[in-house]
């Protein structure tokens, strides 16, 4: 059980990491002339990410989690 | 089949996994809805403002942004905690996400909003930035007070490792609440020319 709980303190440690790093990049390519098509592209993957990562919307379809 | 069996047959509606499923599938129904809103406030931005975006304070923006990701990453380790039986971690990682919920309240509201060189009634970048914000602060509002009482009832021991669906909820609340901002941030701080 200890190490499902650091398994999991662990993917949701890399699940920030990309995060952080996605918005990182947002924030250059908003303040310097690039196509606003990767700011929505890079806002689509974060959204996803959380969706997926955080918010485990896989439980809905019945598959894990159960408590 | 004797009609001895047939009252000892367990409905599967009564079953605790089909309760979770259902409360689950109730909350991602209420997400999609609330959803309707908020892509109608995005479509109202362009719509309104077109390629142009409001002249708004960039670090500012890029600090919230920072405080509610690292909030939804506290949020997960709440929910992780409790679902292993850490009700320490669990109250230390919500108390946190509390405190970082509050400061992007007073980043937005008490910030930005004070800084803004315009107001809500100064043409369509007021409205649709202060509409925007407004309407987004006010779920980072509920969503704060959901994790207090969440917070208070952990406290009191109502939740085990078996029973712990209103700190998902919450959790999924909070998350839902950061996936939203994804989406405004870049539209209000990142894309079009400075008007």
């Amino acid at each position: 059980m200890e190490t499902s709980k650091t398994n999991e303190f662990r993917r949701g440690m890399l699940v920030f990491v990309v995060l952080a790093i996605l918005t990182g990049l947002e924030y250059l390519i908003g303040t310097n002339q690039v196509p606003v098509i990767f700011l929505w592209l890079i806002a689509l993957i974060k959204a996803g990410t959380v969706i997926w990562f955080f918010m485990h919307v896989f439980r809905v379809f019945g598959s894990g989690g159960d408590h | 089949m004797s009609a001895n069996s047939q009252s000892n047959a367990v409905d599967p509606r009564t079953a605790p996994g089909y309760k979770l499923l259902t409360n689950r599938i109730g909350l991602w129904l209420f997400f999609i809805s609330d959803s309707f809103v908020f892509c109608g406030l995005l479509v109202t931005r362009f719509y309104l403002l077109g390629g142009e975006r409001p002249h708004l304070e960039q670090v500012l923006g890029l600090i919230v942004t920072s405080v509610l990701l690292i909030s939804s990453f506290f949020m997960n380790r709440a929910e992780v905690s409790m679902a292993h039986g850490d009700r320490k971690g669990f109250v230390t990682s919500i108390l946190v996400t509390i405190g970082l919920g509050i400061a992007f309240l007073v980043g937005v509201v008490g910030f930005e909003w004070q800084i803004a060189p315009f107001g809500p009634g100064d043409g369509p970048e007021g409205a649709v930035f202060y509409m925007m914000t407004g309407m987004h602060a006010l779920h980072v509002l509920t969503g704060v007070i959901f994790l207090i009482i969440v917070l208070r009832n952990g406290l009191k021991g109502l939740y085990s490792v078996e029973r712990h669906w209103a700190v998902e909820a919450a959790a999924n609340y909070w998350h839902f609440v950061d996936v939203v901002w994804i989406f405004f941030y870049p539209a209000l701080y990142l894309i079009g020319t400075v008007k």
